[in-house]
C-alpha cells in the first residue's frame, strides 16, 4: 500500500506529466479550434473543454478520440497542487513562486467551477412590461402546471434531458405519471394541410390537443449560435385509471396544451427553462445612442425598475454596456437592443465562482512581483557590494 | 497492469466524482402570470385551421427565419398586392400572408410560402392541393390539362384553380407554382368559391408584379 501511495505520488509530482498535460492542452486548443468551424462555440465548449472524452460520432458511433478538457485540466490541478503540497516550504525565498502557483491553482479550479455551476439566462422585455423570472436560451423544460388556483400555479417542471432518456416520471405533486413517447432535439412543426409534398414527418403520436393536426418533421441539430434548436416530444399522460391523452409539445407552440383532471385544470408544454427571482424587474426606457451625424452606435442602455412584492425593494436601475447589474448572485448585461420595438434583450449570468479569477490574478501578480523583486533586490546587493578597484584601473596611456 | 497507468485509473475515477448539471423533477408554485411569459410575447392560441403562431425566442432577431427550417432562403420575390388585401401577420414557414374581404363576412387567404427544390414537383402539390379541399388526385397524364401557364417576365408560372366537390361547391383553390433561384414559391388563394372565383382577376394581376428581390 505504503509503495502505491509512493508510485501515486511520484506519478502526480513528475514534471514530465506536467510537460505533457501542457502538450495535450495546446492539441486540445488546437483541435477545438479547427471543430469551431463545424460547430460553433458553445458547442465545442461542451464537445471539447466541458467532457472527460471527446467523443466523435463515427458512422453513428461515439468513438472516444481525445481526452476532453476536465481530464487534462483536472489532471493538471491535481499534478500542480501534488507538486504544490510535496515541496511546499514555508519560506520567504519560495514565497513568490508558491503564490504564482496557488494562483494558477486558484485559476484552474475557478474554471471548473464556471464549468460546473454557471448558469445563463435572458430576459426579454417591451417598455412596460414586467418579469420575474428569466429563461434559459440552450436549455428546455417540460411545464406540467395545475392552474386550478385563481390566484398561483403550482408547476412541475421536467428537464428535457428526461425527455430525452425516455423516463417516466412520477412526483407526488401530479396525480398522473408523464411518459414520453418520442422526443426531438430539433423539429419543425407544420400544419398537415400546408406540408410541403415530399418533406417526411414522423408518425403523429398525439390523439388529444392541437398536436393531432401539426405535422413533424425531424431537422438536424444546429450549434451554430445564432440559431435555435426547437425540441418536440410526444408525452402520455397516465392516470391510475389509464391513458389521459398523447399531447405533442414543442417550444415551437406558444401556449401549452390543457386538459382536466381528477377536477383540476392542468396545462402542460414544452419551453426554455425558467428561473424565478422573488423580485421583478420592469423596463421602463431603452436608450440606443448613436455619434451625431452618423449610424454608429455610441451606447445602448436600459432603465429597469426592480420591485419586491412586500414593498422592501423598490428602486430604479440602469443597465448599459460594460455597466451590469449585479443583485443577489446575478448579473444582468446589457446583451441586444430593438429600440424602434422599444425591445431590449439582457443576459443573465448566475456564476458563484466569478470572483476566482480576480483572486487569481492577484495572487499571481502578487508572488510575480515578490519572485521578481527578490531577484533585483539580491541583484543589486550584489552589484552593490562589488569591489570598486576593478572598474576604477585607469586605462594604459 | 503497470503502477503509472493504475495511477491514472484511479486518478480518473476521482475526476468523474466531480458534480455534471442536474437534471431533476421540481415543483414550486408561482403567482399566476399570464400565459405566455416575457419570452414568447406572440400570445394567442392558434385558431383551428391556422398554423401555430410564430415562435418567438428569447434573443431578439433570433426567429423561425434563422431555425434550421427547410424555407428556401435564397434570393426571394417581391411583389404588388391590390389595396384591398389586407396583408397578415408572419407566421411560421410563410413568406407572407394576405386576407381577401368578401361579402357577408367571408374571406379567403392568400399564402406564399417557398422551399428549396421542386418540393415533389406540380404533380404532386396540385394533388396535395386537390385533396385539401376533397378532391381526387390527378393522374400524370391529367396534369396539362389542369394547369395555365403564364409568363412573368423571366418566370414561368404554373396556375392551378380547383373547385371543391358539392353543389354549390363550398371551397375554390387558385395556386400558382413558380420556381426561382433553386427553389419553389407557392401562392394559394384559398377560401369560399365564389370569393375565390370573385378574386380571379386580382389573383392573375398580383402574379403579374412579381419580380426579383434586387
Amino acid at each position: 500500500m505504503r509503495e502505491l501511495t509512493r508510485e501515486f505520488i511520484k506519478f502526480f509530482v513528475s514534471l514530465k506529466l506536467t510537460v505533457a498535460l501542457l502538450a495535450l492542452s495546446a492539441l486540445l486548443v488546437f483541435f477545438a479550434t479547427i471543430d469551431q468551424v463545424h460547430l460553433g462555440i458553445w458547442a465545442v465548449q461542451e464537445k471539447w473543454f466541458r467532457s472527460f472524452i471527446v467523443l466523435q460520432d463515427i458512422q453513428g458511433y461515439p468513438l472516444p478520440i481525445f481526452p476532453g478538457g476536465y481530464f487534462i485540466g483536472g489532471l493538471l490541478l491535481i499534478n500542480l497542487v501534488a507538486t504544490h503540497l510535496k515541496r511546499f516550504a514555508l519560506t520567504w525565498k519560495k514565497a513568490g513562486i508558491q503564490l504564482v502557483h496557488g494562483g494558477l491553482i486558484l485559476l484552474l479550479l475557478g474554471e471548473l467551477f464556471t464549468g460546473l455551476f454557471q448558469e445563463e439566462y435572458q430576459v426579454s422585455l417591451k417598455e412596460g412590461e414586467t418579469s420575474n423570472h428569466a429563461v434559459s436560451w440552450r436549455f428546455n423544460e417540460l411545464a406540467v402546471a395545475d392552474t386550478t388556483a385563481p390566484d398561483r400555479d403550482i408547476v412541475t417542471v421536467i428537464p428535457e434531458s428526461l425527455l430525452a432518456h425516455d423516463e417516466a416520471v412520477q412526483v407526488p405533486a401530479l396525480p398522473f405519471r408523464i411518459v414520453p413517447r418520442a422526443y426531438y432535439p430539433n423539429a419543425a412543426l407544420a400544419q398537415k394541410e400546408q406540408l410541403p409534398a415530399g418533406q417526411l414527418t414522423v408518425p403523429n403520436l398525439a390523439n388529444a390537443g392541437l398536436g393531432p393536426r401539426f405535422a413533424v418533421t425531424p431537422m438536424r441539430v444546429t450549434y451554430d449560435p445564432q440559431k435555435k434548436n426547437w425540441p418536440a416530444a410526444f408525452v402520455d399522460v397516465v392516470s391510475a385509471e389509464g391513458l389521459i391523452g398523447t399531447y405533442l409539445v414543442s417550444t415551437m407552440l406558444i401556449e401549452s396544451e390543457t386538459f382536466t383532471y381528477a377536477g383540476r385544470q392542468w396545462r402542460i408544454g414544452l419551453r426554455p427553462e425558467r428561473s424565478y427571482q422573488p423580485y421583478s424587474l420592469t423596463l421602463l426606457k431603452v436608450t440606443h445612442d448613436v455619434y451625431p451625424g452618423s449610424d454608429i452606435p455610441k451606447n445602448f442602455s436600459s432603465r429597469l425598475r426592480i420591485n419586491r412584492p412586500d414593498g422592501s425593494e423598490d428602486r430604479e436601475v440602469l443597465i448599459y454596456m460594460n455597466n451590469p447589474l449585479r443583485h443577489e448572485g446575478l448579473t444582468y448585461y446589457q446583451y441586444q437592443m430593438d429600440a424602434a420595438n422599444a425591445n431590449t434583450v439582457l443576459q443573465v449570468v448566475r456564476n458563484p465562482s466569478w470572483l476566482i479569477p480576480y483572486i487569481s490574478c492577484l495572487l499571481m501578480t502578487v508572488g510575480l512581483l515578490l519572485q521578481f523583486g527578490q531577484h533585483l533586490v539580491g541583484f543589486i546587493r550584489k552589484r552593490a557590494a562589488r569591489p570598486v578597484a576593478t572598474t576604477a584601473a585607469a586605462p594604459a596611456a | 497492469m503497470n503502477r503509472p497507468l493504475s495511477t491514472l485509473l484511479i486518478a480518473c475515477s476521482l475526476l468523474t466524482l466531480t458534480a455534471c448539471r442536474r437534471d431533476e423533477v421540481r415543483t414550486y408554485t408561482v403567482a399566476k402570470s399570464p400565459e405566455p411569459a416575457t419570452a414568447t410575447p406572440a400570445s394567442s392560441l392558434p385558431a383551428p385551421g391556422s398554423p401555430p403562431p410564430a415562435p418567438v425566442s428569447p434573443a431578439a432577431g433570433a426567429s423561425m427565419a434563422n431555425t434550421a427550417v427547410t424555407t428556401a432562403s435564397g434570393p426571394g420575390l417581391v411583389w404588388t398586392a391590390p389595396a384591398h388585401w389586407q396583408a397578415g401577420p408572419e407566421r411560421p414557414m410563410r413568406k407572407a400572408t394576405f386576407f381577401v374581404p368578401g361579402e357577408a363576412g367571408a374571406k379567403a387567404e392568400l399564402s406564399v410560402t417557398a422551399f428549396p427544390g421542386d418540393v415533389g414537383g406540380n404533380l404532386a402539390n396540385v394533388n396535395r392541393w386537390r385533396q385539401q379541399i376533397g378532391l381526387p388526385a390527378l393522374g400524370a397524364d391529367q396534369l396539362g390539362g389542369a394547369l395555365q401557364h403564364l409568363h412573368v417576365g423571366d418566370f414561368h408560372v404554373d396556375v392551378a384553380e380547383l373547385v371543391g366537390p358539392g353543389a354549390p361547391p363550398a371551397k375554390r383553390v387558385l395556386g400558382a407554382i413558380v420556381p426561382h433561384a433553386g427553389a419553389t414559391w407557392f401562392f394559394k388563394l384559398d377560401g369560399p368559391d365564389t370569393l375565390v372565383a370573385q378574386e380571379k382577376p386580382a389573383f392573375l394581376a398580383f402574379l403579374k408584379t412579381l419580380r426579383p428581390q434586387s
